[in-house]
């Protein structure tokens, strides 16, 4: 009998654990005194370590302003592409500040904070005596991709180059020194910076596609804390950074130049008020 | 030793040849030279590094020196999963092992069939079951348990340990002559007193060596959960090699992780090979 009272009350455990989140998060947070985010720390300069183990980067900034709004300390858990959405949906962690692309999608699954806080495109890092003029010539060519990252399967399917998918960013670009492939493909603002960064390796580099599918990047909170108190303070403070300039300062700070999407939308913000 | 005095050649008692006389200086020198090797690797690739890489930013040696303390962290994280996860995985799989030998068929035959699941799949996939099937948090009532990802991933990598160490169990206590089950009984010992004051005594011996060797696997394994996303030393790894934006540097950071491996596991494997050495019995 005993043992039937405990399997019945594991039983009972095991569906109580399932998500039930009808608590406004924002007076949970305040409650437990911490706001839990999931960042990367693997993609430079948005997300990274530094040598002491910290994360830091331009995406940890936003959430130490989240927190340090809400009056509350900042919990970071690390995350990848595939488990952000479900530690957000588990609770597990309260927001996504994750190189997090807005598509309709994921829109079904999470919410996703606007306006925008970043938008990127796509473009490919190539050596100059590669020749590369259009997309169209990355056809059947060995290009090297990223794993996990949103362009890739758009470009694999219009563009049909053979991509040779690198865990992260460095084993990618070694590669690309190493000459595996024709062309490293990632997003232009990065491109950008790691050509301006004045490195003698990159110095016969170039930039040499137009810049493709602007994917905008969001905040992610659960479908419920859209509408509901937490969403609302994110959105307010997202449009702050955007009208403030505060996310060009950002930018100018993490070395990424200044993106065309953010200067438009301080422009815009600006205007109206 | 009385018995020494007779002549007669079946009293004597036996001794056993020396096995591989040779055996113990050849793995010596060749595990000497197999460390020089793998430090000439590691110090070229740090000399071509250090060469290639620009000169007005740090050496390669300097940014190796500064994320080792983190790589070592992340590399002692992966020892504490391979100590627990072993830990977990040798009491179920004892279990698991001394079932396949039971008497009593409604034991025997889950346990064979648990064993041979568990041992024929792949690791990284019990991994991904163990991490996204168990819930982040158990609550019971008003307090609510925690399940953090690498308690989740402790779970996921005993499982095939757990197989493992069930197929030694089984074959150790096989591989003690039927005899010993015969006159046990003849001398009135039931059933769990022989398994467990003369079968099991003695097969422990001969399950120790296995039973590092499945160790040393594990240990070497737990990298997997870096595909799960828990922080271990191959995450940290990778993250320090973004943080550094320097590809030139990445051999060098990944043979510095190899070696922490290798300066941990390979020591375990001359231990079990002396100790099959010490153990062996001439069949």
């Amino acid at each position: 009998m005993k043992r039937l009272t405990a399997l019945t009350l594991a039983f009972a455990a095991t569906l109580a654990a399932l998500p039930a989140f009808a608590q406004d998060t924002l007076a949970k947070i305040k409650e437990k005194g911490v706001l839990t985010v999931g960042v990367k720390n693997d993609y430079k300069p948005w997300g990274f370590l530094d040598p002491s183990g910290k994360i830091v980067g331009l995406e940890i900034d936003l959430a130490q302003e989240v927190a340090s709004k809400i009056g509350v300390k900042l919990e970071m858990v690390p995350v990848i592409a595939a488990n952000r959405i479900e530690f957000l949906r588990q609770g597990r962690i309260d927001m996504i500040l994750a190189t997090l692309g807005d598509t309709a999608e994921r829109r079904k699954q999470i919410g996703m904070i606007e306006p925008n806080y970043y938008a990127g495109a796509t473009n490919v890092l190539a050596p100059k005596s590669a020749g590369l003029k259009k997309w169209e010539d990355l056809k059947g060519r060995k290009v090297c991709a990223v794993q996990g990252a949103y362009y890739n399967r758009r470009v694999s399917q219009v563009y049909a180059p053979e991509l040779v998918v690198f865990p992260s960013v460095p084993d990618g670009l070694n590669a690309l020194q190493g000459n595996n492939c024709v062309a490293f493909l990632f997003d232009d603002t990065l491109i950008v910076s790691t050509l301006s960064g004045g490195d003698p390796k990159w110095a016969n580099y170039e930039m040499p596609l137009t810049s493709e599918d602007p994917q905008l990047w969001a905040i992610g909170v659960r479908l419920d804390d859209l509408d509901g108190a937490f969403g609302k303070l994110l959105k307010e403070m997202s449009a702050d950074w955007h009208k403030s300039g505060k996310l060009l300062a950002l930018e100018t700070k993490w070395g990424i130049k200044q993106s065309p999407y953010l200067i438009e939308t301080n422009r815009k913000l600006k205007g109206g008020a | 030793m009385r018995t020494a005095a007779t002549d007669l050649p079946v009293l004597k008692p036996f001794r056993a040849p020396p096995i591989a006389p040779s055996g113990l200086a050849a793995p010596a020198l060749l595990g000497a030279g197999l460390v020089a090797g793998v430090a000439i690797v590691f110090a070229a690739s740090l000399a071509v590094a250090q060469a290639t890489g620009p000169a007005m930013r740090d050496g390669a040696v300097t940014i190796l020196l500064r994320w080792l303390p983190l790589i070592f962290q992340g590399f002692l994280f992966n020892l504490l999963i391979s100590v627990l996860s072993m830990a977990l995985g040798t009491a179920v799989g004892v279990l698991f092992g001394i079932g396949q030998v039971s008497p009593s068929a409604a034991l025997r035959q889950p346990a064979w069939a648990a064993t041979q699941f568990f041992r024929n799949a792949p690791w990284l996939v019990l991994l991904f079951y163990a991490m996204f099937l168990l819930p982040f948090e158990i609550s019971l009532g008003p307090v609510a348990i925690a399940f953090p990802a690498w308690v989740k991933a402790i779970i996921g990598l005993a499982l095939p340990v757990a197989a493992n160490v069930s197929e030694i169990v089984r074959g150790g206590i096989r591989s003690i002559p039927s005899g010993q089950w015969e006159s046990a009984e003849a001398l009135a010992f039931s059933r769990r007193q022989t398994m467990w004051m003369i079968i099991l005594p003695q097969a422990v011996k001969r399950m120790l060596p296995p039973w590092m060797n499945l160790y040393a696997i594990l240990t070497m394994a737990t990298t997997l959960i870096s595909v799960v996303g828990i922080q271990d030393g191959l995450t940290v790894t990778r993250a320090a090699l973004v943080a550094e934006s320097r590809p030139e540097l990445m051999l060098p950071m990944y043979l510095l992780l190899l070696l922490m491996f290798f300066a941990y596991c390979y020591p375990i494997a001359r231990l079990t090979m002396a100790l099959e050495r010490r153990f062996h019995v001439k069949g």
